[in-house]
C-alpha cells in the first residue's frame, strides 16, 4: 500500500510554492501617454494569478497615463491575449516556456478583447474563481466532504494564503484537501487539468482509481502534483508540469498507454 | 450517501449516459412546445450540450443596468420601483423595460455528475452584459439568496467546448436541492427527468421559463 505524508514532501512543496519566472512588463506602443513608459520588471509567483500580482505594474503605468485613457488592464503575449484565470506558471509555459528569460509581455489600457478574455475588475472575482476550482477538485478528490465540510473562515484564509504568498497559512488549510485516507480508499478521482494551445477544450480529465498497474503512475503523479487541481501543460505532445517535462514510464517494460486511461494529449 | 437506485433516473448523481438521455426526452418535447432547444454536437463525438436563444425583457428599474455608460433604456419614462416590503422582499410594479437578447447551454459536469447551466446576453446593439449588469437582470427577490456570496452563485467562466466568456451557475448546490426531489419521486410513482427538473430550479432566476407542458409529456413517453 502506498502512504504518502505531506512532511515528506515538504522542500518539494516548498519548491513548488516559490517558483517565480522573470518578467519584463511594457507598455502597448498604441496607449496615449503624456511621456514615455519605462519597462517594468518583476518576479512572478508560478502559483498565483496575474491581477493579483500586477497591481505595482498597472500603478507603474498609470503615473504615464491620464485617468480617462484608461480602461480595463489586460494583457497580451506576442499577440494572444493572456487569460489571467490560468495560473502564472501554466500561460509561461504553454506560451514561452522555450523562449529566452525575462517573459516579455505587453500591457494594455483599451480594447478589451471581451471575446478571448474573462473580465477581472476586482481581486473578489479572482477569489471566486480560485476557490470554484478547489471546489471542483473536492468534488473529484472527496465528493466535496472536505471542502463542505470546511468554515467560510477556512476557505478565506487559504485564498488569503495565496494573495498574500504565505505558504505556511496556504498549506494550514490545504493539507486538509490533501488528505488521502487510505483506510477510505483515498481519493475518488484524482483531479488535473491538462492545458492545451489552440484546443477549446479544457475538460478536467479523470483518472479512475480502480486498476491496479495505475499504482505505479498514481504514486508518480502524486508526488508532482503538489497543488490542486494541478497545471499539466501539453506542448507537442510531451506533459509539462511547472515547468518540468514529464517523462512517463510504466512499471512493467511496456510504455504505459496514456489512453486507456483517458487522457488524451 | 443516497442508496441504490432502483431505476436510472433515481441516482443522486447523473453519468453522462443518463444526461444525454435526459437531453433528448427534453429536446422531444421541445419540438413538440416549440420551446426552441437544439442539441449542439461536439464534432466526431456523442458529446454535446442543448442550446437556446431567447429575447427577454427585463424591468428597468432592477439595478443599475441603465446606469452604465453607452447603455440607453428604450424608454425614458415611468420608471418602477422595487420597494422593500417588511419581510426583506421586493414587490415590483410596473414599467419600463429593456430587451436583451439571451443565449442560454446546458452542459454536462462529470466532476459534479450534474448539468451545468451556461449563459450570456446581448443588449439589441450585440453590446454583451458585464456581470455587474447581468445582476442587474436578476429579480430582486433571487438576489437576496446571493448575497452573502453571489460570486459563488453566479459568475463568469470560460466555457468548456467553446472557449469563450460566459456566465454560469456553479453547480456546487445542484445536488443539495435535487436529491429530495430524486428522493420523492418513487413514492410518487413517476420518472423523473433530471435535466428538466434541474432546469425548472435554475432557470427562472436568469430569465429561463420552463413551461408545465413539460411535464404532461413524460408520462405518455416513459414507461412505468
Amino acid at each position: 500500500m502506498i502512504t504518502l505524508t505531506m512532511a515528506d514532501d515538504k522542500d518539494v512543496l516548498r519548491d513548488v510554492w516559490f517558483g517565480r519566472i522573470p518578467t519584463c512588463f511594457t507598455l502597448n506602443p498604441d496607449e496615449v501617454t503624456e511621456r514615455e513608459a519605462e519597462a517594468y520588471y518583476l518576479l512572478l509567483p508560478r502559483v498565483s494569478y496575474l491581477p493579483v500580482v500586477t497591481d505595482k505594474v498597472k500603478k507603474h503605468f498609470l503615473k504615464v497615463m491620464r485617468a480617462e485613457d484608461v480602461e480595463e488592464m489586460w494583457f497580451e503575449y506576442e499577440g494572444t491575449p493572456l487569460k489571467w484565470h490560468y495560473p502564472i506558471g501554466v500561460l509561461f509555459d504553454l506560451h514561452a516556456s522555450n523562449t529566452v528569460l525575462p517573459w516579455n509581455i505587453t500591457v494594455h489600457f483599451k480594447n478589451f478583447p471581451d471575446q478571448d478574455l474573462l473580465h477581472c475588475l476586482s481581486n473578489s472575482i479572482v477569489e471566486a474563481h480560485f476557490m470554484s476550482s478547489i471546489k471542483e477538485a473536492d468534488a473529484l478528490k472527496h465528493k466535496s466532504q472536505v471542502v463542505n465540510d470546511m468554515q467560510k473562515k477556512d476557505h478565506k484564509q487559504l485564498w488569503m494564503g495565496l494573495q498574500n504568498d504565505k505558504f505556511d497559512q496556504f498549506w494550514a488549510m490545504n493539507r486538509k484537501l490533501m488528505e488521502y485516507p487510505t483506510e477510505d480508499g483515498g481519493f475518488r478521482y484524482i483531479p488535473f487539468r491538462i492545458y492545451q494551445l489552440f484546443a477549446h477544450s479544457f475538460l478536467p480529465y479523470v483518472l479512475p482509481l480502480f486498476f491496479p498497474s495505475v499504482l505505479f503512475f498514481l504514486s508518480f503523479i502524486l508526488s508532482i502534483l503538489l497543488l490542486f487541481p494541478a497545471s499539466v501543460v501539453s506542448n507537442h505532445k510531451s506533459l509539462v508540469s511547472f515547468g518540468t517535462r514529464i517523462l512517463i514510464r510504466s512499471k512493467n517494460s511496456d510504455e504505459l498507454n496514456l489512453k486507456n486511461y483517458g487522457i488524451f494529449i | 450517501i443516497w442508496s441504490g437506485a432502483k431505476s436510472p433516473t433515481l441516482c443522486c448523481v447523473l453519468d453522462e449516459e443518463q444526461f444525454r438521455l435526459s437531453c433528448q426526452l427534453l429536446l422531444q418535447r421541445s419540438d413538440q412546445l416549440g420551446d426552441g432547444w437544439s442539441w449542439e454536437a461536439v464534432q466526431g463525438s456523442e458529446e454535446g450540450y442543448l442550446r437556446k436563444t431567447a429575447l427577454r425583457s427585463v424591468p428597468s428599474d432592477w439595478g443599475p443596468l441603465h446606469d452604465q455608460k453607452g447603455f440607453t433604456a428604450s424608454t425614458g419614462s415611468d420608471f418602477l420601483r422595487a420597494e422593500e416590503e417588511d419581510d426583506g422582499s421586493y414587490t415590483v410594479t410596473n414599467s419600463s423595460s429593456l430587451v436583451l437578447q439571451y443565449e442560454y447551454h446546458i452542459l454536462f459536469s462529470c466532476s459534479y455528475g450534474a448539468p451545468v447551466l451556461y449563459f450570456r446576453a446581448f443588449t439589441l446593439e450585440g453590446r454583451s452584459l458585464a456581470l455587474e449588469e447581468m445582476w442587474s437582470t436578476i429579480h430582486p427577490n433571487y438576489r437576496l439568496c446571493f448575497q452573502n456570496c453571489p460570486l459563488n452563485a453566479i459568475s463568469q467562466q470560460e466555457h468548456p467546448l467553446l472557449g469563450q466568456p460566459f456566465f454560469f451557475f456553479h453547480p456546487c448546490r445542484t445536488e443539495e436541492f435535487m436529491g429530495p426531489v430524486l428522493q420523492a419521486a418513487p413514492d410518487q410513482g413517476r420518472p423523473v427527468n433530471y435535466v428538466l427538473s434541474w432546469l425548472s430550479v435554475v432557470g427562472p432566476v436568469v430569465g429561463l421559463d420552463v413551461p408545465l407542458q413539460y411535464c404532461t409529456a413524460l408520462h405518455s413517453t416513459k414507461p412505468d
